[in-house]
């Protein structure tokens, strides 16, 4: 499975002179907890609620100041076609939650760690259900005929 | 997906009791159609490049540009 099959939510994308305000202002309009950052369509870093939290609201930071001074950068990213199963690992081995898909140095959509869950947790459903109806409702095999 | 200028997009909720979302192309970025969005977001006017998801359907404007 490519890792751009997997990104459920769109993605949205400001540009680095938008202001914390109309960052936290797009985050709640359009229900996300990230946005791209993008320079003429180059991104360059990513901005999240925890973000605008930890490095804005707890440092008493004005809230028309300019988005890139509370975004992180570098950004990591996976290509867009990459086998799902590394972006698993590049989880698995760093602290971050969600992880920009691009392609051609574009961005084309955010990776996000509560998505691959609810992914899973359908998945694991599916796979559960044979075995939940066997335990709930249990079929007998019908009993040998008593012996003379 | 394909959209043109004039077009709405609508992002479906992913909460319950919480509302679709909904914002006009203002531009098309990508070739024939498709994205990125230069979009401009219903309740603030706030304008905002959008990447499509499977979340998201084009409700066709009658008066778009084709």
């Amino acid at each position: 499975m490519r890792t751009i099959d997997a990104v459920r939510r769109s993605g949205i994308g400001i540009r680095p002179e938008q202001t914390i305000r109309e960052a936290a202002e797009i985050m709640e309009e359009t229900g996300l907890g990230s946005l791209a950052v993008l320079d003429d369509s180059k991104l360059i870093g990513i901005v999240t609620d925890r973000d605008l939290v930890r490095r804005a609201l707890a440092r008493a930071m004005p809230l028309d100041g300019r988005v890139d001074a509370v975004m992180s950068s570098p950004v990591v990213t996976i290509h867009a076609d990459t086998d799902l199963h590394e972006a698993f690992a590049m989880f698995r081995t760093h602290d971050f939650r969600r992880l920009a898909v691009v392609r051609d140095d574009q961005f084309v959509g955010m990776l996000t760690v509560d998505d691959l869950l609810v992914d899973l947790a359908s998945d694991l459903v599916d796979l559960s259900r044979p075995i939940s109806t066997e335990i709930h409702h249990a079929h007998h095999d019908s009993t040998y005929p008593d012996m003379p | 997906m394909r959209a043109s200028v004039g077009d709405h997009i609508v992002i479906k909720s992913r909460r319950v009791g919480q509302a679709d979302r909904d914002c006009e192309v203002l531009e098309v970025h990508g070739a024939d159609g498709q994205p990125p969005y230069l979009v401009r977001w219903g309740d603030s006017g706030h304008e905002t490049l959008l990447f499509p998801g499977s979340d998201a359907t084009v409700r066709r404007s009658e008066h778009a540009e084709r």
